[in-house]
């Protein structure tokens, strides 16, 4: 297990009262990891009009951590790997399958909440874990999960450098990606399996009612405020990390006590206000 | 970036290519040949299978049968331009970003290369275009849209370039620059051209080979010889006349275009619907010519 002791030391710098606190600097750490890989995957799930899935996908969260309890499996090992189960099913029977997307979507996202419900009835004493699921907990993240964060921001991050121009491609046009010699289906169960992870991990930060909020606001606010797709990628990335912030501290602070996921998502939606008075690119071109 | 006249273009063989879809007959039994170096377009109406035919030879669409290219080695380099993308307004993608997409390893957020850029424009320059680099790609309009397509195609260098209804949507002074362009392009760099055009005055005009399709060939060859009235009527169902020297005053109906019988009575005489379709591909060729030489 790595020492992320400096790294609490050097939060611990910041001159605020509430991150003198060891689970405030392990959120924080969290949610700073979190944050960027959930905005910069946001751009992908915007250009590939992927919102719904990301929604579903959260709500596998719940059958995941049914199965967990079916199969005496802890549910936050249980969890992720449901969730990237459900991605990449979604995504095989999209493209086999002559149905929409969201019809697909739509009926995977209800089997997955219908056997999630089917079990918790029958189940006791997952209460604690179902609150988690509706609104998230990271101030609980532990340090286990903070090391398997980082490895999943490298992940995505050679994936972001690597990938980053195909995906974009993709989402134009499957069609003619793969007459440029990309190899279509690689990247696009590639990308599901990466996508449900940091899901799974945004519904234990921000809970499964605003996991999509985590993707789709920053992203939608970098496309009012980008001049072009590059700049996209870094607006979305200020955003995320600038609300995650705004939003743990404001929310330890006495006066707010509110959750901090659903601060996060406000700061954010405050970001997503203050760009739709951004002037439109086209209108200098006019 | 190379621009050469001693280029590979294959010549493409469709060998009894079929598809069955879902109980049904996509394409039945398709043996048509496309020379190499010339282009090729395949004409006929909604729901004959062209498409389907073009997914073949990108390998979308599995089909029985064979499509053989002339270097039986190799695939050839392959470039298609879509009808569409699925491009909203709101994407902040620049043209000359959407060109370097895959001239660059580099991530576009880390920049675009100097080199891409020069590349890009340059692309854009074959397409009468560099005035729009800068311009955000949901901003284009239909005929721009269209030639930053074939702009990025003519990027691969293609061997083989496949288009699917390009000039769909696009104005007849935009649908008759993009033909030229086209076929400048296809002049200087030599590559082999197959795509699916509704347009047949245009094809009349700038195409080599013409293969008619209504779920099978219904007849293939030099545009010519092979769009005759009688041919489009099969096709279309409605009269056409493409080329007046090719008429039957002899036939009943229309004395000038032998392909009407009793639509033409009907209707009075279907000529001037002929040759109005007729005139406007001419007489747009030759406006956007005129236009050019202004600007030139």
């Amino acid at each position: 297990m790595p020492d992320f002791s400096p790294v609490y030391d050097l939060i611990a710098l910041i001159p605020l009262d509430c991150l003198q606190a060891h689970f405030m600097q392990q959120a924080l750490l969290g949610l700073l990891l979190l944050a960027p890989m959930a905005s910069v995957l946001g751009v992908e799930v915007i250009n590939f009009r992927m919102a719904f899935f990301s929604d579903a996908i959260g709500h596998a969260a719940f059958a995941g951590v049914a199965l967990g309890l079916l199969l005496a499996v802890p549910p936050r090992i249980s969890m992720p790997l449901f969730g990237v189960l459900v991605g990449l099913g979604i995504v095989a029977v999209r493209r086999k399958s002559s149905l929409s997307a969201d019809t697909v979507i739509g009926i995977a996202f209800s089997a997955v909440v219908a056997f999630g419900l089917a079990v918790v009835s029958r189940a006791e004493g997952v209460a604690r874990d179902m609150q988690r699921f509706l609104y998230g907990d990271i101030l609980t993240i532990t340090e286990g999960e903070i090391a398997f964060l980082l490895v999943l921001f490298v992940v995505l991050l050679l994936f972001q450098i690597v990938g980053y121009n195909r995906l974009l491609l993709i989402a134009l046009n499957p069609v003619m990606a793969r007459s440029h010699g990309i190899r279509v289906a690689l990247w696009q169960y590639v990308f599901a399996g990466l996508l449900a992870l940091v899901v799974m991990f945004s519904v234990w930060a921000v809970g499964v009612l605003l996991v999509t909020a985590m993707l789709i606001v920053p992203a939608a606010t970098a496309r009012n405020l980008a001049h072009s797709a590059g700049g996209m990628f870094w607006w979305a990335l200020l955003v995320g990390l600038s609300s995650a912030f705004a939003g743990l501290v404001l929310s330890a602070q006495e006066w707010l006590s509110t959750s901090s996921g659903a601060t996060v998502i406000l700061v954010a939606c405050c970001w997503f206000a203050l760009s739709l008075a951004a002037p439109r690119d086209a209108a200098r071109h006019a | 970036m190379a621009t050469t006249n001693t280029h590979y273009a294959p010549s493409v063989c469709f060998e009894h290519v079929q598809v069955h879809l879902g109980g049904r007959d996509i394409l039945k039994d398709i043996c048509a040949q496309a020379p190499a170096g010339g282009s090729t377009v395949l004409v006929g109406p909604n729901g004959a299978g062209k498409t389907t035919l073009l997914m073949c030879l990108l390998g979308e669409q599995r089909y029985a049968g064979h499509i053989a290219f002339s270097d039986g080695k190799r695939l050839p380099r392959t470039a298609y331009v879509p009808q569409l993308l699925s491009l909203d307004r709101g994407l902040p993608l620049r043209v000359d970003e959407f060109l370097t997409l895959h001239r660059q390893h580099r991530p576009l957020w880390f920049g675009m290369r100097a080199t891409a850029v020069r590349d890009a424009m340059h692309l854009l320059s074959l397409v009468r275009a560099e005035h729009l680099a800068s311009r955000r790609m949901g901003d284009l309009s239909g005929g721009e849209l269209r030639r930053v397509l074939l702009a990025s195609a003519l990027g691969r260098d293609p061997e083989l370039l496949i288009l699917d209804e390009p000039e769909a949507g696009v104005d007849v002074r935009g649908e008759r620059l993009f033909w030229e362009l086209l076929d400048a392009a296809r002049s200087a760099r030599g590559f082999t051209q197959i795509m699916v055009s509704h347009n047949l005055p245009l094809v009349a005009h700038y195409a080599t080979h013409v293969i008619c399709i209504n779920k099978t060939v219904c007849a293939s060859g030099a545009p010519r010889a092979t769009l005759t009235s009688r041919l489009l009527m099969q096709l279309f169902g409605v009269p056409i006349h493409l080329y007046p020297d090719q008429c039957d005053p002899s036939a009943p109906g229309c004395p000038m275009c032998g392909a009407i019988n009793d639509m033409a009575e009907a209707q009075g005489c279907t000529l001037s619907t002929a040759l109005t379709q007729q005139s406007i591909g001419h007489a747009t060729a030759q406006h956007v010519r005129e236009e050019e030489g202004g600007h030139a």
